[in-house]
């Protein structure tokens, strides 16, 4: 007996929600968007950790919520919303990470309050959460969230590796290694950057060419 | 064709707005309360630990605020947003120090400081970085330079003979040129951010060390 497995379209779409973000649109390596925190906070791993799920926090609930008002929303105040809906968010990240750590809090400094200007968060808003249900504008909130983790955690892992020797905060190299303090400066983050958006654009060229 | 056929009317906008904005307000409110707490515990916390550091067998400790009248008063509940300083008592209440927090513009943001002081001798015992936002690998040595938090164990801060203010401005010097008692060795490549401290201790100094001389005997018996 033959049993043939169809794929129902409604899940690639779903499937394509979540993935794109990841990977294939990356805000930060393909989109180069939100490039703000992505220089300022990333100075360790784990400043660029709690930035990237206070912004996925951010991207997923005011994805649902603009998802679920888009019919009422008139084109008119549409923008206004947005920005509302997502400075709501913002102020509730603010709260919980102050609440679970000062030390962290005190680490994003102004950039939580900064998530407000994402231009990822109102990008996904206008472009994909105003038009779809919101089952998948969950899921691209999600996909786009992880993606922004992802380049996060490459920039943070390079310059908190090089630049203080520690990853985490735990030691790798012994006490005899002397830190390459540059990578914890403003200059650092614009150079691990551009080696990241180099390597990547080296990768997608190459698998145009064997394509 | 009349360009505003597919204009809503305004009372809908402003409708939807008033309730979307109810819904964020409903929103920030439940955040604000849930979270207040744990704030309040977790400042708290970094206070306390800050004052073990400072004044290591510290076990008891007395907010005092300033009357209108120039006078101290206990503070009772959350002293946080009124001009107070903190005296500090041993398990035996014994006077340990006098703590007080102040804040100055440095190199990138404001640096906010906490000062241990010894009423008895005169001197500033100790220094913690309570928030710094200096430049990394540099301006924020001032937080943790052994060297640098070393100006702070003995810091000349005697009142002047009248009595109203320092007998001499403390400040922080070049790197390698401190002569006096009173001045601060700057970090070496983070001036900028030592001289804040130097410009906060200074004017912080000034403004608590003669009312805590003056009621040091009611500071002293934590009435």
């Amino acid at each position: 007996m033959h049993v043939h497995a169809t794929i129902d379209p409604q899940d690639t779409v779903n499937q394509d929600a979540f993935l794109d973000g990841l990977w294939k649109q990356n805000p930060v390596f393909v989109q180069v968007l939100g490039t703000c925190p992505t220089l300022a906070v990333t100075n360790s791993v784990s400043n660029a950790l709690a930035m990237g799920a206070a912004t996925l926090f951010v991207l997923v609930c005011s994805n649902v919520l603009i998802s679920l008002v888009r019919k009422l929303v008139p084109k008119q105040v549409r923008i206004a919303t947005y920005i509302l809906i997502i400075a709501t968010f913002v102020t509730v990240v603010d709260y919980v990470i102050k609440a679970a750590s000062i030390t962290v809090y005190k680490a994003l400094g102004p950039f939580i309050a900064l998530i407000v200007v994402n231009c990822i968060i109102l990008g996904r808003a206008e472009a994909y959460a105003s038009r779809n249900p919101v089952g998948r504008s969950a899921l691209d909130g999600l996909g786009m969230g992880i993606g922004f983790i992802i380049a996060l955690l490459c920039l943070g892992g390079v310059r908190e590796i090089l630049g203080a020797g520690t990853f985490l905060g735990y030691p790798l190299f012994g006490p005899g290694y002397q830190p390459w303090v540059l990578f914890l400066l403003p200059p650092g983050g614009f150079f691990t950057l551009g080696a990241w958006l180099l390597a990547f654009n080296a990768w997608k060229r190459r698998k145009e060419k064997t394509a | 064709m009349n360009p505003r056929a597919d204009l809503p009317p305004s009372g809908r906008l402003i409708r939807l707005m008033a309730v979307v904005s109810l819904l964020c307000g409903v929103i920030i409110v439940a955040a604000h309360k849930t979270t207040l707490e744990p704030i309040r515990r977790n400042q708290a916390a970094i206070s306390r630990e800050n004052v073990a550091l400072l004044l290591p067998g510290a076990s008891r400790q007395i907010a005092y605020g300033l009357t209108p009248a120039g006078e101290i008063e206990i503070l009772t509940g959350d002293p946080a947003g009124r001009e107070h300083f903190l005296a500090v008592y041993d398990q035996a209440g014994s006077l340990r120090g006098i703590v007080w927090e102040a804040a100055e513009r440095g190199y990138a943001d404001l640096i906010r400081g906490m000062f241990a002081y010894d009423p008895e001798g005169q001197k500033v015992t100790g220094f913690r970085a309570v928030e710094l936002k200096e430049t990394p690998g540099l301006g924020d040595k001032i937080g943790t330079d052994p060297g640098f938090l070393a100006n702070f164990r003995a810091l000349d801060a005697r009142l002047n003979q009248v009595g109203d203010g320092l007998a001499n401005a403390i400040r922080a010097v070049k790197h390698g040129t401190k002569k006096n008692e009173w001045e601060i060795d700057a970090v070496s490549g983070a001036t900028v951010s030592s001289r804040a401290v130097g410009r906060m201790l200074d004017r912080s100094a000034r403004r608590w060390t003669p009312v805590i001389q003056r009621h040091l005997d009611r500071v002293r018996k934590g009435h």
